[in-house]
């Protein structure tokens, strides 16, 4: 150790240079991996696609970025758009053009329900803030999975039976809302099993069984499911709950109705529907009372008549 | 290469090397950010083996979460309203904010271990002795306003884990004898956690409890160059005043040296030898630069990988289960757990002893051991002395306990605070399709 400083000087020279390249590396990977986000790929397709079908010049008008619809008065931001670029190119873009890229199809509803006010995942749930296609479709760390046909399947349900339960958010009050088959179904069949002699739904109703106002904001932690067979979902227990109730809930007092699955399903659909949303006063439709059919109770008719809009449980 | 050019490259690329002693103490002295450093150091200090570095790591630590920090503090916005939207926002939305969010957590999350480790190092070569006990004690508070700020960082992104976790910290708080309530309202400004508490727990995380460690970090570092260096300093010492020795004459530093009981010398240089030491400038400074450098590249790297945690909203009325401490108060949730009996219909609750009375007890130990400590003062500034075996196996004993006690509360505790070994099956979350 005749120079101690010197040996000192050059271990950590060294290491000083090479961290310092490390470091230079590490700035350049996290830049690299910045700059081309799994989104990138997809709007150059779009925008070849959109040459194709829409000329050059809306090609050209096309720029590249994050892409989000922004409506606070619903406190949403829905990123979807970033990928879904084709969502309200309808009029130029095929049906027929695969996902992510394909246009929105023109349903009836469509008019009254404009993307500017609604977004995307008021109707289909997921992850609006996401900008990546696992986190904006998948339930992990995210309570309001995308209401896919994969998720859909897994209740015995297509799709769109699924988002009707997100339809009823606003149309509650709705007796009956047409292109709502499950739902209306289910309301019908809460009215015709007299559900309201022990169930209060918004104030009316009996005591004798638990309130359902907001059921559908019950935490699945919440529920035992010792009893249930089966998938470990909020909708297999409140399905088999409907099915046989004293099999799912011992010493319960709820009868056993026969209903058939199907009416089951509707039954289950209607109770997650009933959470607690809070949208603006423009959002809440005016409520549908026009009955469809005869079968409706009476009893369940003659207050909703009395009190427009307010009384009205479903 | 053009003359003009060749000028440029050396501006750019300039280096500097001291021609002299005398011009490598003035880099020193007489710069502003540098003064805190003595002229010269020893070698002993400079060795990997004896401090690991580990108060610089510390320092960098500090220093990157402090840039990563403020940074993050342009989007973060403290309403329960928006919080976790801001997340999701830097998350998905914002240039290289998830790298930048992610830096920060992991910093942090290394920042406590690291201080911890920095501070069982003191404790293992018994470098708390005489003058450099003052030093000890506001270790000891460092420390713990590192873990408090952690904690209130840990609220801030407002998710499920953010508000549990910190749910379970201020229970626990709760429980302390006749203050326990005061210091829980206090600090979730209310009876539970709200936008006040979001309000507080954010003001405290990015002014008061950074300008307390900072103050608390100036002073440190003065005491340790007041107190001659590292301890390691006395082992050369202990072995060179085998006879007394009158100090010399040296300059004083007036008001800085009045410290009772102990010289007013700086007490470097009294019985040091020129072979002991090394100029700070460049031996120093260029070490502090590759540690910082290499901490930066951790951390990075950590945050290029690793993705920090982020669950749903937080939400007061669904209580993920199980509810879980920061990891590195998670011991104290198992203690308190575990000491939780149930008698027929009593249940004794645990959280007075696990929560209060043992990490008090503890903490009071740590705070006064320098004064308790008889081991000789020849064992100062060595690691693993024969003198102080005894001492150092029961510190050794008590971390190695807490982190059995952490290492069960975060990886093996399931739903209901059962205990799942690895590989067997943990009942499912149950979810809603």
């Amino acid at each position: 150790m005749a120079n101690p400083e010197k040996s000192y000087e050059a271990a950590d020279f060294g290491w000083l240079v090479a961290m310092s390249f490390v470091f230079l590396a590490l700035v350049a990977f996290a830049l690299w991996r910045e700059a081309r986000p799994k989104w990138r790929p997809i709007q150059a397709k779009f925008q070849t696609t959109l040459q194709k079908y829409a000329g050059v010049e809306k090609a050209n008008a096309f720029h590249s970025g994050i892409k989000q619809i922004w409506i606070p008065k619903i406190q949403l931001v829905d990123r979807c758009t970033t990928c879904h670029l084709g969502y309200d190119w309808g009029t130029l873009l095929p049906a027929t053009l695969g996902e992510p890229l394909a246009p929105h199809p023109n349903l009836p509803y469509m008019d009254k329900h404009p993307f500017q006010q609604y977004g995307c995942t008021t109707c289909h749930g997921g992850q609006g803030w996401a900008t990546t296609a696992d986190a904006a479709h998948g339930d992990k760390d995210w309570d309001d999975p995308m209401l896919s046909a994969k998720l859909a399947d897994r209740c015995g349900l297509t799709r769109g039976d699924l988002m009707q339960l997100r339809c009823n958010f606003c149309h509650r009050h709705d007796v009956a809302t047409p292109g709502m088959e499950q739902i209306n179904l289910g309301k019908k069949l809460y009215k015709a099993r007299k559900c309201v002699v022990c169930h209060t739904v918004e104030g009316r109703g009996g005591a004798t069984a638990p309130e359902l106002t907001y059921y559908g904001d019950k935490d699945s932690e919440l529920f035992d499911f010792s009893n249930v067979t089966g998938a470990r979902t909020l909708f297999n227990w409140n399905y088999q709950h409907l099915m046989t109730p004293d099999k799912v809930s011992p010493h319960t007092s709820m009868p056993t109705y026969n209903f058939q699955p199907a009416e089951a399903r509707a039954l289950t659909l209607l109770l997650l529907s009933w959470r607690r949303q809070i949208f603006p006063p423009e959002y809440v439709p005016a409520p549908i009372e026009s009955v469809p059919t005869a079968a409706a109770a009476p009893t369940a008719a003659a207050p909703t008549a009395a009190a427009p809009g307010a009384a009205a449980p479903h | 290469m053009s003359s003009r050019a060749a000028k440029l490259w050396r501006a750019i690329a300039w280096t500097w090397s001291p021609e002299s002693e005398r011009e490598s103490s003035e880099a020193i002295v007489r710069n502003l950010w540098l003064h805190w450093f003595p002229a010269k150091i020893t070698r002993a200090a400079m060795s990997w083996n004896y401090s690991m570095w580990l108060g610089t790591v510390s320092a960098s630590l500090f220093l990157i979460l402090t840039i990563t920090g403020v940074m993050l503090m342009f989007f973060y916005v403290p309403s329960t309203e928006r919080a976790y939207g801001s997340i999701k926002d830097l998350e998905f939305a914002v240039s290289f904010g998830r790298i930048l969010r992610n830096q920060h957590r992991w910093a942090a999350e290394g920042m406590v271990a690291v201080v911890f480790l920095h501070m069982a190092r003191v404790f293992f070569t018994g470098s708390y002795r005489g003058s450099r006990a003052a030093n000890w004690l506001a270790g000891v508070v460092l420390f713990l306003t590192t873990l408090l700020l952690s904690f209130t960082g840990y609220l801030l992104p407002w998710d499920q884990l953010a508000f549990w976790a910190v749910t379970v910290g201020t229970n626990i708080a709760r429980e302390a004898p006749f203050i326990g309530g005061t210091i829980s309202f206090l600090l979730l400004g209310g009876n539970q956690i709200d936008q006040q508490t979001l309000l507080r727990f954010y003001v405290l995380h990015v002014f008061f409890l950074p300008a307390l460690l900072a103050v608390l970090f100036a002073y440190h570092m003065w005491r340790v160059r007041k107190d001659g260096g590292l301890a390691a300093v006395e082992a050369i010492r202990s072995e060179r005043t085998m006879r007394p020795k009158q100090m010399p004459a040296s300059k004083s530093y007036s008001l800085f040296g009045l410290t009772p009981g102990t010289s007013v010398q700086v007490m470097s240089s009294t019985e040091l030898e020129e072979a002991d030491l090394v100029t700070s400038s460049p031996n120093l400074t260029r070490r502090i630069m590759l540690v910082f450098l290499a901490v930066l590249n951790v951390t990075l790297l950590a945050a290029i990988m690793f993705n920090a945690p982020l669950e749903g909203a937080a939400n007061a009325a669904v209580t993920p289960n199980p509810a879980k401490a920061p990891w590195y108060f998670v011991w104290l949730q198992e203690l308190v757990a575990s000491t939780t009996v149930h008698v027929g219909p009593l249940i004794v609750s645990g959280g007075f002893l696990g929560g209060i009375l043992l990490p008090g007890f503890l903490l009071g130990v740590l705070a006064i051991w320098p004064w308790l400590d008889r081991s000789p003062r020849s064992a100062e500034g060595l690691w693993f002395p024969k003198s102080r075996r005894n001492q150092n196996r029961v510190f050794g004993a008590a971390i190695v306990a807490i982190l059995i006690l952490i290492f069960v509360g975060v990886y093996l505790r399931g739903p209901y605070w059962k205990i799942y070994w690895p590989g067997t099956p943990r009942p499912q979350t149950p979810r809603v399709f």
